[in-house]
């Protein structure tokens, strides 16, 4: 395998590899507009020139192959390459509009931060501002994006992403010289589903997101590394959030699951949660009561209904829960009722679980968690269908629910009617949930957990690989973590003193459960944090890519 | 005076294929049907035939780095773009002698394996097309190109595609994208169109002249060919000249004729009874040259390359004294910015930057400094662009100021002065808040080595 030398680093690569890959894995900086880890390279920014010995002159490291024995030096180190970049970066903002002061990009700009760098920037232009080339300003690309074609650097990002990634190839450069333009097609709006991806990939601010425009300045952000539970893929996302409020979802870069991107609806699935009103404290007959008292309640309540008549308990948990919450909802009901349904499937998640819905990332399966419960021990027995029948033939005691509803889509009218006919059959129900929603009314006792976004743990997805969600923002109220709430019914009922603490749980389960053996919580935890670009590359240092 | 190409250009009923045939045509594709694709492409490398558009690489090298896979196809297109300015050497080959340009496409293609042959025709071209499009239907008839030409077994289809008038298509990887329904936005090389060229399939891009020159070698002889012009510049060259001379127009002469001697005699003399003040030798992507520097210099790639200038594409540009350079250069430098493709930075906003520049010092807006601003924007560009069109578009503005600094710096309006510094390249570091102030008043920091010798 070739060995290269960059800055006097050596690092050997796999043959094909790039100069700019390679100088990735050596975790070496090399500035870059056009490239993209996740695109075909194209080399037309020349931001990545480099000096190789015994080229004559400056290379593009993003299309320029490994050769056994190259030494390469960026601009770091060489004069030549400084220079080289210097003068592309002082070409770019030769018709740059400089307007960072309104700038939503302002922040995270590439544009911004290479000119702020020694090594490339920070020095004077020449151009008076009279001479700009003008363009279109506030273009509309439709309902994720808006354009302003005066900040756009021509990487063509967008338009590969476009063409090759998603195949809608709606966007195009039109004219020529510095009068060339970014335009949607026929300037229509963008049709394509992933459309909020051109304002994560677009280096500059010249494609931004309309949901997060004016919203919020991006250093005043803070940045919690999560996954999307919109459907059973698992994209890797980051969630950024200031006092408590989520602003906004962007990918994070994972080659195996998303490699950079996000679907437009997992993209806005934090909305989802905004859109009934949460439940903010235990609720019993009705009424507002008090986690000490209703936890007993609930406890005595479930084992009235079913230990008392000699009935089962029907447990029904979900494949939106974490894998911890699966765990510890299954260890009390087994505990607890001798005789019990474990169920967690409302429609036809087990068989849709792998069914894709396009070629890129969205899949049928709206649950992040199926293939976690299934490997929980979960089995695609009777379903909420059949536990509708069961409820209906007199043969369920008491009901103990665990539900959230879905970030991406609505559920649908059917199992709505069975959930509210189910939570009206059951005389004696437990109802954990995050919002307050027509269907779950019936339920006797309701206790606030907490939502997507707002606990630990991890998902297991389609692949079947376990990923870990860190809690971004707290819970309204009195909502507390549905495996907090588990544990302490447990506890009430003096099954023991679980563990409740995310770590520990999965510790226990990597103990106990063939499909989690030899996983390690801190190492999922610490895996989740790569991020593009790759963390602590960009020269102000932005911690926030770690996550918490 | 040579005639190895033009001989027959004068006839107008040359364009008919019976005449032409007449007189030889399609022999040469006759005689190389007759051997082995190995032994034309020994036969041109023989020759010492050069690729005509420009660059002047060996045709024959050219044609042996087709190595074409199992299951692939080959393809051989002609660059009939023909948009470097000041040249329309192709046009009359084109015009003239169809079925010899039509013969060199079929001799190429034949010489690398190819079954599919493009014209890549220029858009402002459109009333060759039709010419071309004719011969292509007798030549098809006739049985010579087409399924079996001449007999031979061997299969050739060739296709006549009309651009729509972009500097950037004469380029080959810009004229491939085009091609293929694409914007003509150049490839970063490696990989070369020999490996990965049009639909990602091996591909030669020859120049019209260059496949002409192919189709009399084939017909007479790498032998003919190699006894003209000097020992590293065989054949001959059409120039297309234009400016200040009595007779413009397309000459045909053998490499090595004296310069002088062609201005004189050929284009019979400088114009309005004006003295020779500059040349630009091979279209205006070379260097320009003063008259002392021409003075004793032979037409061929040689003689060019030794005063620091090209041969290009034989599209000379003659200057009399009466013409101010600095508003040459600038219709120069705004063909570049109108033309830039706008793919890469330093090219796409360089050459509207030194247009800018030159509109303005020509406006009587100049600003102190504008001189060393045009170079350095210049050295931003060459070297550093996908294309050689970027390094085109810089040559012309560094040779016109360096050769005729004075006119120049009459439009500035002060001396051009540069602090010590920045000719050598060190100096007060321009942290972040620049250079002091009365410093920054009346120069720009550079960064790097502004190394003009004005």
């Amino acid at each position: 395998m070739p060995i290269v030398t960059i800055d006097g680093r050596q690092i050997e690569v796999e043959p094909g590899t790039s100069v700019i890959q390679a100088a990735d894995q050596l975790g070496v900086e090399i500035p870059r507009f056009c490239y993209h880890p996740d695109l075909e390279p194209e080399g037309n920014c020349r931001m990545c020139l480099v000096e190789v010995d015994g080229f004559p002159k400056p290379v593009v490291a993003c299309a320029t192959p490994v050769v056994d024995g190259m030494v390469v030096k960026t601009p770091h180190t060489s004069p030549v390459a400084s220079r080289a970049v210097r003068g592309v970066l002082e070409f770019l903002l030769v018709n740059h509009p400089i307007d960072c002061p309104i700038c939503d990009k302002a922040g995270e700009c590439s544009l911004q931060d290479f000119y702020m760098h020694p090594d490339y920037g920070q020095h004077r232009s020449h151009v008076d501002s009279k001479e700009k080339v003008h363009k279109a300003k506030r273009v509309d690309l439709g309902p994720r994006i808006v354009l302003d074609a005066e900040r756009c650097v021509m990487c063509s990002r967008c338009v590969r992403f476009s063409e090759n990634v998603t195949g809608y190839a709606e966007l195009q450069f039109i004219r020529r010289g510095n009068h060339v333009e970014l335009v949607s097609f026929e300037e229509q709006a963008l049709q394509d589903p992933y459309a909020g991806n051109f304002a994560d990939i677009c280096p500059v601010g010249a494609l931004l997101s309309r949901d997060f425009r004016f919203k919020r300045r991006v250093w005043k952000l803070d940045y919690t590394s999560s996954i999307c539970a919109g459907c059973s893929t698992g994209c890797n996302l980051r969630i950024d959030h200031y006092d408590g409020h989520i602003e906004r979802l962007i990918p994070r870069r994972n080659p195996d699951v998303n490699r950079s991107w996000l679907c437009d609806e997992g993209r806005l699935s934090y909305k989802q949660l905004a859109m009934a009103p949460r439940v903010t404290h235990p609720h019993q007959d009705g009424e507002k009561a008090l986690w000490v008292k209703v936890t007993a309640a609930a406890d005595e309540l479930l084992r009235a209904g079913t230990l008392g008549k000699g009935l089962p308990l029907a447990a029904l948990a979900s494949a939106s829960a974490t894998n911890e919450t699966l765990w510890l909802f299954r260890r009390y009901v087994e505990a607890a009722f001798p005789r019990h349904l474990l169920e967690f499937r409302l429609a036809q998640e087990t068989e849709a679980v792998r069914e894709r819905q396009d070629k890129l990332l969205r899949r049928i399966d709206k649950h992040p968690n199926t293939m976690g419960a299934l490997h929980l021990g979960y089995t695609a027995g009777m379903g909420l269908e059949g536990l509708v029948r069961e409820a209906e033939a007199g043969r369920l005691g008491a009901l103990l629910m665990l539900y959230y509803p879905p970030l991406v889509g609505e559920e649908s009218e059917e199992t709505k009617d069975r959930i509210r006919r189910l939570l009206e059959l059951a005389q004696e129900s437990v109802l954990l949930t995050t919002h307050h929603l027509p269907y779950l009314a019936g339920a006797k006792i309701l206790l606030p957990v907490a939502a997507w976004s707002e606990e630990e743990g991890t998902y297991t997805n389609y692949q079947g690989t376990v990923q870990h969600a860190n809690g971004a923002v707290g819970s309204p109220s009195a909502a507390r973590p549905a495996a907090e709430v588990l544990g302490d019914l447990m506890r009430q009922a003096t099954y023991g003193r679980p563990e409740t603490e995310p770590g520990r749980v999965f510790a226990e389960i990597a103990e106990k459960v063939p499909a989690f053996r030899g996983l390690r919580y801190k190492e999922l935890a610490s895996r989740l944090a790569t991020a593009y670009p790759p963390e602590g590359r960009m020269p102000y240092g932005k911690d926030g890519f770690t996550g918490h | 005076m040579a005639d190895f190409l033009t001989r027959h250009t004068k006839d107008p009923a040359q364009k008919k294929l019976d005449t032409a045939r007449g007189r030889g045509a399609y022999e040469g594709f006759r005689r190389a049907l007759a051997m082995s694709r190995q032994e034309v492409v020994a036969e041109i490398d023989a020759s010492g035939l050069r690729g005509r558009g420009g660059a002047g690489f060996p045709t024959g090298r050219k044609w042996s780095f087709i190595h074409a896979k199992e299951g692939q196809s080959v393809y051989l297109l002609c660059n009939a773009d023909e948009s470097e300015p000041g040249t329309f050497k192709d046009h009359h080959l084109m015009t003239f002698d169809p079925h010899l340009v039509l013969e060199g496409v079929a001799v190429g293609a034949y010489a690398i394996g190819a079954h599919r042959a493009y014209i890549y025709l220029r858009g402002e071209y459109a009333s060759i097309a039709e010419t071309l499009a004719a011969a292509l239907r007798e030549a098809t008839a006739a049985g010579i190109i087409g399924q079996s030409c001449l007999g031979s077994g061997y299969d050739l289809s060739v296709g006549l595609q009309l651009g729509a008038g972009a500097y950037i298509c004469g380029e080959e990887t810009g004229l491939i994208q085009s091609l293929e329904g694409k914007r003509a936005y150049p490839r970063v090389r490696p990989p070369f169109p020999a490996v990965h060229g049009f639909l990602r399939e091996p591909t030669v891009v020859n120049n019209v002249e260059t496949l002409a020159c192919a189709a009399r070698i084939m017909a007479e002889g790498a032998e003919a060919f190699a006894r003209l012009g000097t020992r590293q510049s065989a054949g001959t060259k059409l120039i297309s000249v234009s400016g200040a001379v009595e007779r413009p127009g397309v000459y045909e002469v053998e490499m090595g004729y004296p310069l002088m001697q062609f201005l004189s005699h050929e284009a019979g003399g400088i114009s309005g009874g004006r003295r020779l003040k500059a040349i630009i030798p091979g279209g205006t992507s070379v260097p320009v040259l003063t008259a002392e520097e021409a003075a004793p210099l032979t037409i061929d790639y040689e003689s060019m390359l030794s005063a620091g200038t090209m041969l290009g594409s034989g599209g000379m540009i003659v200057f009399g004294d009466g013409t101010s350079m600095p508003h040459a250069l600038l219709r120069i430098a705004e063909f570049y910015a109108h033309e830039s493709c706008g793919e890469c930075t330093p090219c796409r906003e360089g050459t509207g930057w030194m247009a800018w520049v030159l509109r303005r010092l020509l406006a009587g807006e100049g600003r102190p400094g504008d001189l060393g601003l045009l170079l350095r924007v210049g050295d931003n560009i060459e070297g550093r662009t996908i294309c050689g069109l970027g390094d085109a578009s810089v040559q012309p503005v560094r040779s016109f100021i360096r050769k005729f600094r004075q006119e120049f710096e009459a439009l500035a309006p002060l001396p051009v002065a540069f602090p010590a510094w920045q000719l050598h390249g060190h100096g007060p570091r321009t942290g972040r808040f620049g250079p002091p102030v009365e410093e920054a008043a009346q120069s720009q920091p550079v960064e790097g080595p502004p190394d003009y010798v004005l």
